[in-house]
């Protein structure tokens, strides 16, 4: 089990530069890493947890099933746990936040739902289809940070207290919730500053002693009081990372150059702050904590936010350059040195970041839910596939998966089972009234969820960051946001498209098979005579991103008729605005296994598609042109995402012109339609070597969906998915050279 | 008018400048025994056996009229002087074991592949790469196809070992926006011995390339103990050094991709168990050529 504290270890009269406290912070979290892989890792966001065995908290249950419902429980666990978590302090940090635990993660697995508030019935429907609800769910939107910056702990307490003097009685269990967690919060600070200024005197290296007085004076002072400069700011923020995991894994992220330029420019005014301190400050951010975070983009008025303190952020990520969530907003006036830049470290480091969003996209698409362009552009990406509009909005972002392949699964034994008519066209009509049912259902479950959640888990930390909620004083939930925008994935579109594409051409065109028998074929899983050839037959139909294919005609027709489903939801629950998307999170494997042999030639229980992403083997040349155009074409336009995935070789780019060519690829996606472009550069000899051993490369990072993690820390199966992901990029070219 | 084409390759990023299609022709008068493309040598359609890919399940031998398909020791094989490549077993061969090599096209199929990317095209100053087998050994069709791309206004180029003479390449030349042509020898005899063809031609043609005013790359395929000698180097380095239109000097590092290839077309591959150069051997040659004064890449 990893140390908390790291007091000593270095000799008396040892001197460091920032780049080697970078170097030793980052050995050590690789470390970290490592362990917590051999400790059975985890298919998420690294979160910067550390695993340790000084601190292990016992739920306090407030229910017989051993979990703990509504305000009072949560906040008493809460405050708990923040009394008693030890201190991890790194004396050659800048900042302070490490976390060990999710309280959210101590209840029992299946006892999240508070059991008073049951939806049976939805719940038929859901397993029926599938069906990831989102209930239950936390987080997935955005606090702003800056309401935390102005008013600082203390200020927060203050309001909260004002506030509850001019609410009534109703809403008291709210206030009182919410100022004990915040007077537990400065408990907790004061108390983590006093501990840190005792590891100071301990400390025998005079550069380290004199950091972690530093340290413990900033800590001291943020308590309960507001930021005040930059380093100040960042370390405020280390503490939100921390708070909000603690309690739920909260999000936070947001526009991180906009949120510190401020600072930025007041401190390097003032010459308290050089760039070599703020690139160590951001570097030491990125390490506590694998946040989302945007750089660049449009202000309100269309002018491009890029700044020198962008600039600093990407040399901090290439300093650290672990699991950085660096998303950088494509628009047309975008700084193109620092675009370069961008693109310029995603090649060297090949660690998956940053990553790439379209102003273009998501904004007009968001727009066309009723919201001006100044809004629009607000909404900024803070998730693995997700935007949100800090502090605005309440979406349930990628917590709801609609398995658009278990529902054509339905669909299909139902037209072999029950209809005389055995065609195209009638799947496709049994299809849309099960994807109708399916749709429906989760919307229905979206409001059960809103009218109930605060009953099961209220968000006590980010209420606290939402505009207008302390003054409402209610859970987000309950009505208090400025918006519900409720985000709703289908996964699965590739296989369900191939799969109506391999009826239509090999049925229906060309003859080559009957219905009956392909069935006959698909519920032996393609094991039986003749099982292998029929399959291949199917699997070689004209395929989604293919380019102008059968399966692209379909997965538009598919797009379409979801997006229009989902939007119906609009008028069945006036009031809640419900945005399409597509995707699968990390739950293509889990997604899969419930769907038996698809008409694709997919075997049964296999993986679904990654996301809006092909199939595997979509195209001999696997040209990414043809796939970014097709994935731009079934964008449901709304304003949230059906992100692109890329798998590059290291070989692709290796001069000037290379990343040149790279950097207009991206703006070219990103002006196709394309609202969010994750790119993967991995050698695939390299992955072949980690999956086997994932300790030969523990400091390998990959995005394997919206986030990146570090490769050793992923389960074998996903390992395998990622390295199938990658493989089958250059799968002809290897089958050329081995064959 | 349709010619076989081999492969369309989309989103190609090493065939010229910015982001292209390659057009791969079928047919070259070159045979360089160390090809990486040996389907694209015979200006014939051909049988490709992927044997790895094979399902066995014995379709290929029920369609053959000739019965070239056959099991010899357990193993599939075919007999290739009885195999006249009419294709009728790649059309059963839905897992892609058999895949005929030389699909005929109209300059109309080609460019409903090519417009899908103009987008890309028009963003990263890319555009279509004829290629080969040897270009100007199909003139005709990749003048019309180098005419369709300039009325969508999407650049043109051609990769040519240019040692056809240019008399009636005139017409093809005036629809291409740059050229990027092989001198893969310097030393005449060596260069007859190794492509079967003098390059007397190839160094003409540059001249009038400089003539006809049209901007060149010149490529030499680093192959091991063949063209990687320095001497080579420095001969074409300084050949070509003084030509205006000269963007810049590609030397292409060994690519041994071509091996699965061989072995679907059961052709011996002399260069079999060559590897490409080392980045160091890279270096030492870059830098011989640079020593010209000219542009020099490594690809």
């Amino acid at each position: 089990m990893s140390e908390i504290k790291f007091i000593n270890q270095f000799e008396a009269d040892k001197k460091f530069t920032y780049d080697e406290r970078i170097a030793l912070l980052r050995k050590r979290k690789v470390a970290q890493t490592e362990e917590k892989a051999r400790n059975g890792g985890a298919n998420e966001d690294d979160y910067g947890l550390i695993v340790q065995n000084e601190f292990n908290y016992k739920l306090k249950p407030n229910h017989e099933n051993g979990s703990i419902y509504g305000y009072k429980a949560w906040t008493e666990n809460y405050c708990s746990i923040l009394d008693q978590h030890p201190l991890y302090c790194d004396p050659l940090d800048a900042f302070v936040g490490k976390g060990f635990l999710f309280l959210e993660r101590l209840r029992p697995v299946d006892k999240k739902w508070n059991p008073a508030y049951p939806y049976d019935e939805l719940q038929k429907l859901f397993d029926k289809y599938n069906v990831i609800s989102g209930i239950d769910n936390c987080h997935h939107f955005t606090p702003d940070l800056q309401i935390g910056f102005d008013l600082g702990w203390g200020g927060i307490l203050d309001k909260l207290k004002t506030q509850r003097e001019l609410h009534d009685e109703t809403h008291h269990e709210f206030y009182d919730s919410e100022i004990a967690v915040v007077e537990a919060i400065i408990r907790f600070l004061s108390r983590m500053a006093k501990e840190i200024k005792e590891l100071g005197d301990k400390e025998n290296n005079p550069e380290l002693k004199a950091n972690l007085y530093e340290m413990a004076k900033m800590n001291e002072k943020i308590a309960a009081a507001p930021p005040e400069n930059f380093k100040e700011a960042i370390q405020w923020m280390c503490w939100f990372s921390m708070l909000s995991r603690t309690y739920n894994r909260g999000s936070a992220g947001g526009q991180l150059d906009e949120m510190l330029r401020p600072y930025y420019e007041k401190d390097t005014k003032e010459g308290i702050l050089t760039d070599d301190e703020a690139v160590f400050y951001l570097a030491c951010l990125f390490l506590q904590d694998s946040r989302y975070f945007q750089l660049g983009g449009p202000d309100a008025s269309g002018k491009d936010m890029t700044s020198k303190i962008s600039y600093l952020c990407l040399d901090a990520a290439d300093k650290i350059n672990i699991a950085c969530n660096l998303t950088i907003r494509v628009h047309d006036n975008l700084d193109e040195e620092f675009f370069k830049k961008s693109v310029a470290y995603l090649f060297k480091n090949k660690q998956g970041w940053p990553r790439y969003s379209s102003d273009t996209a998501l904004a007009e698409g968001f727009m066309k839910c009723g919201y001006p362009l100044e809004l629009a552009r607000k909404r900024v990406a803070a998730g693995c596939h997700w935007m949100c509009m800090p502090g605005m909005e309440y979406t349930m972002n990628d917590t709801i998966k609609i398995n658009l392949l278990k529902t054509f699964e339905v669909a299909y034994y139902e037209m072999m089972e029950e209809s005389e008519e055995k065609s195209v066209s009638k799947l496709w009509e049994i299809y849309q009234k099960h994807l109708k049912i399916a749709v429906d259902a989760t919307g229905n479950g979206i409001m059960h969820h809103l009218k109930y959640q605060s009953k099961s888990q209220p968000e006590l930390i980010l209420n606290l960051f939402q505009h207008g909620l302390i003054e409402k004083g209610v859970n987000i939930t309950d009505g208090g946001a400025n918006y519900y925008n409720m985000c709703v994935d289908g996964s699965g579109i590739a296989v369900v498209a191939d799969s109506f594409a391999a009826l239509e051409q090999r049925i229906e065109k060309e003859g080559k098979i009957s219905f009956e028998e392909l069935t006959e074929h698909m519920k032996n899983n393609y094991d039986d005579k003749d099982g292998e050839y029929i399959r291949q037959l199917m699997q070689h139909s004209e395929r989604y991103c293919g380019g102008d294919t059968l399966g692209d005609e379909w997965a538009k027709k598919i797009s379409n008729i979801y997006t229009n489903f989902v939007r119906d939801l609009n008028n069945q629950h006036p009031g809640i605005n419900f945005i399409p998307g597509f995707f699968s999170w990390s739950n293509t494997i889990g997604l899969g296994k419930t769907v038996a042999a698809t008409p694709n030639g997919r075997k049964a229980y296999e993986a679904i598609n990654h996301g809006a992403n092909p199939n595997g083997g979509f195209r001999k040349d696997g040209a990414v042109s043809s796939m970014c155009n097709s994935i731009g074409a079934i964008q449901p336009g709304y304003g949230n995402c059906a992100p692109v995935q890329l798998e590059f070789d290291p070989g692709i780019v290796n001069d000037e012109e290379g990343i040149k060519k790279m950097a207009d690829m991206i703006r070219t996606i990103m002006n196709s339609g394309n609202t969010l472009l994750n790119i993967n550069i991995i050698d695939a000899n390299k992955i072949l070597e980690a999956h086997k051993d994932p300790f030969k490369y523990p400091d390998l990072v990959v995005r394997v969906t919206g986030f990146t993690a570090f490769f050793a820390m992923l389960s074998p199966e996903f390992r395998q998915l990622v390295v199938d992901r990658v493989t089958s990029v250059n799968g002809n070219k290897i089958n050329d050279a081995k064959e | 008018m349709k010619t076989l084409i081999t492969d369309i390759q989309r989103f190609s990023l090493s065939d010229g400048a910015g982001i292209r299609t390659t057009v791969f022709l079928k047919g070259c008068n070159m045979h360089c025994p160390w090809c990486h493309n040996p389907e694209t040598l015979s200006n014939k359609p051909e049988l490709m056996f992927y044997e790895s890919k094979c399902i066995g399940c014995g379709r290929c031998f029920e369609v053959c009229p000739n019965g070239a398909h056959k099991i010899i020791d357990g193993k599939h094989i075919i007999d290739r002087k009885l195999c006249v490549s009419c294709g009728k077993c790649s059309e059963v061969c839905y897992a892609e074991a058999l895949v005929m090599c030389g699909k005929p096209m109209t300059v109309n199929d080609v460019m409903k592949q090519i417009v899908q990317d103009k987008v890309y095209y028009d963003n990263s100053n890319g555009g279509v790469t004829i290629s080969g087998g040897e270009v100007l050994c199909n003139i005709e069709f990749a003048t019309e196809l180098a005419k369709a791309c300039k009325t969508e206004g999407i650049h043109v180029a051609i990769e040519t070992n240019l040692s056809i003479s240019l008399e009636n390449a005139k017409c093809l030349i005036s629809h291409l926006d740059m050229v990027m042509c092989d001198i893969k020898i310097f030393d005449n005899e060596e260069h007859l011995k190794y492509t079967g063809i003098s390059n007397s031609v190839v160094l003409e043609n540059i001249k009038k390339l400089e003539e006809l005013n049209i901007p060149f790359i010149v490529r030499t395929p680093l192959i091991p103990d063949v063209t990687d000698r320095e001497e080579n180097i420095e001969q074409i380095a300084d050949y070509i050094k003084n030509f205006k239109n000269l963007i810049r000097y590609e030397l292409l590092n060994f690519n041994p991709l071509g091996e699965g290839k061989y072995k679907s077309l059961n052709k011996a591959n002399d260069f079999e168990k060559e590897r490409p150069l080392s980045d160091g051997n890279l270096e030492k040659l870059k830098n011989i050529a640079e020593g010209k004064g000219i542009t020099v890449k490594v690809i």
